[in-house]
């Protein structure tokens, strides 16, 4: 105590910089890393609300708005997102989620085949500490009833009708057709699935674009 | 020139603009209140007789690692959002070996010399002409520099990566480097103190 108290107020700031420096020895690293404290109990209880679910119509709206607040990730393999995938969606299959380059403050919407692979990456990444993680409902499934090929009900009322038209006008932007009731397409040909231009060089581009602005002093 | 959060959209652009003034002029009273408008006092560095720039350096790195090191521990600050510009060795130390001749040369760096001219200096404002110069000059000879210019990318790299050593190993051994050079810091000004322009009548 005398000792301490003999020292001036630098040499003061100096032992503490050094102590803080000597348990910073032991603390570990300050980046995450694969394995994740998780307080079990919470991630059990929390179960995904509908409020974290987003409705394919939804994010239909979204994308021809151009709305750019968010990342879509397409959690399905490669070879399935080759074949169709979500305009601006990018490939991160299951496996490799936790180790991508997602970034907390994102709003991340996950998308697979249906509900139940999105689940599992909303809990890894809930369970990483991502706040604004949301499914995209039904997946690739409730994505071409809703939006690529709605089905067109026999007597519709005149507003069911109008908002029909509507949903017609998003099929058609993203290249789906109408269906009739019986399941066949207006134009009966087959379930052609959208053909996608420019695919390429989409993977990642949405995650890499904040890097490649220039920060700095 | 983005104020901090300006990404998070909390402001706009021009909201932005006013709270990076406010921090800038918070900013320029600090570094002339610590002495640093004062071209003698900052030349007196490369003459080891005030040490103050590098005093105040090294406890600013020291402080923010620490801080930034501690609340990613405790899981406060997520380092993966903190921008880091890319390494490009040889460019980085040419430019850096220029700036700082021109430190010893003009007697500041570029913020201390607005700093400087704030409070009416001329020669403040003559270094400030010549910074603009060296910009004008910069840009016209640029394409005929950009091979060089981005060369040697190591792309973004921290101290724990390329020493290959644990974060808090960096960390520790920074703290302990800091220190040391306080304490020479310290001798060095004891030594030199007759060339202190502080110490003149």
């Amino acid at each position: 105590m005398n000792l301490l108290r003999k020292l001036n107020r630098k040499q003061k700031l100096a032992l503490i910089a050094f102590l803080l420096g000597l348990i910073a020895l032991f603390a570990g690293s300050p980046y995450d890393s694969n394995s994740v404290k998780i307080n079990v109990k919470e991630i059990a209880l929390s179960t995904i609300k509908d409020s974290d679910k987003i409705k394919p119509e939804i994010l239909a709206d979204w994308i021809i708005q151009g709305k750019s607040d968010f990342v879509l990730i397409d959690l399905r393999t490669p070879d399935e997102y080759e074949k169709y995938s979500l305009p601006e969606a990018e490939n991160i299959p299951l496996v490799n989620l936790t180790d991508a380059e997602l970034y907390k403050n994102q709003k991340l919407i996950l998308l697979s085949s249906d509900n139940v692979q999105s689940a599992q990456g909303w809990f890894l990444l809930k369970s990483k500490g991502f706040k604004n993680v949301y499914i995209l409902d039904g997946g690739i499934v409730g994505w071409k009833a809703n939006v690529l090929f709605p089905k067109q009900k026999p007597n519709m009322s005149k507003e069911e009708l109008a908002l029909f038209e509507k949903k017609k006008a998003v099929t058609f932007y993203f290249g789906g057709k109408v269906l009739n009731d019986s399941g066949i397409s207006e134009s009966n040909s087959e379930f052609n699935l959208p053909v996608q231009s420019s695919k390429q060089n989409k993977t990642s581009s949405a995650v890499n674009q904040k890097k490649k602005k220039r920060e700095g002093c | 020139m983005n104020a901090p959060f300006y990404k998070f959209n909390y402001f706009n652009s021009d909201i932005s603009l006013v709270v990076a003034f406010l921090i800038g002029i918070g900013f320029g009273f600090a570094l002339e209140k610590g002495g640093f408008g004062s071209a003698r006092i900052l030349a007196a560095q490369f003459y080891l007789s005030n040490m103050r720039v590098l005093k105040v350096m090294f406890s600013a790195i020291v402080t923010a690692m620490l801080g930034v090191y501690f609340l990613g521990v405790i899981g406060w600050l997520d380092l993966k959002l903190i921008y880091m510009t890319e390494t490009y060795i040889l460019p980085q130390a040419l430019g850096g070996l220029i700036l700082g001749v021109g430190f010893v040369i003009g007697g500041y760096c570029p913020g201390t010399s607005v700093v400087s001219f704030s409070t009416g200096s001329i020669d403040g404002l003559m270094y400030i002409l010549g910074a603009f110069f060296g910009i004008f000059v910069f840009g016209e000879i640029y394409p005929l520099i950009s091979n060089f210019y981005n060369s040697t990318n190591l792309g973004v790299i921290t101290l724990p990566e390329v020493l290959h050593l644990p974060y808090g190993m960096v960390v520790f051994l920074v703290v302990i480097m800091a220190l040391g050079a306080f304490l020479l810091a310290e001798l060095s000004e004891r030594k030199f103190a007759f060339r202190n322009p502080e110490n003149e009548k």
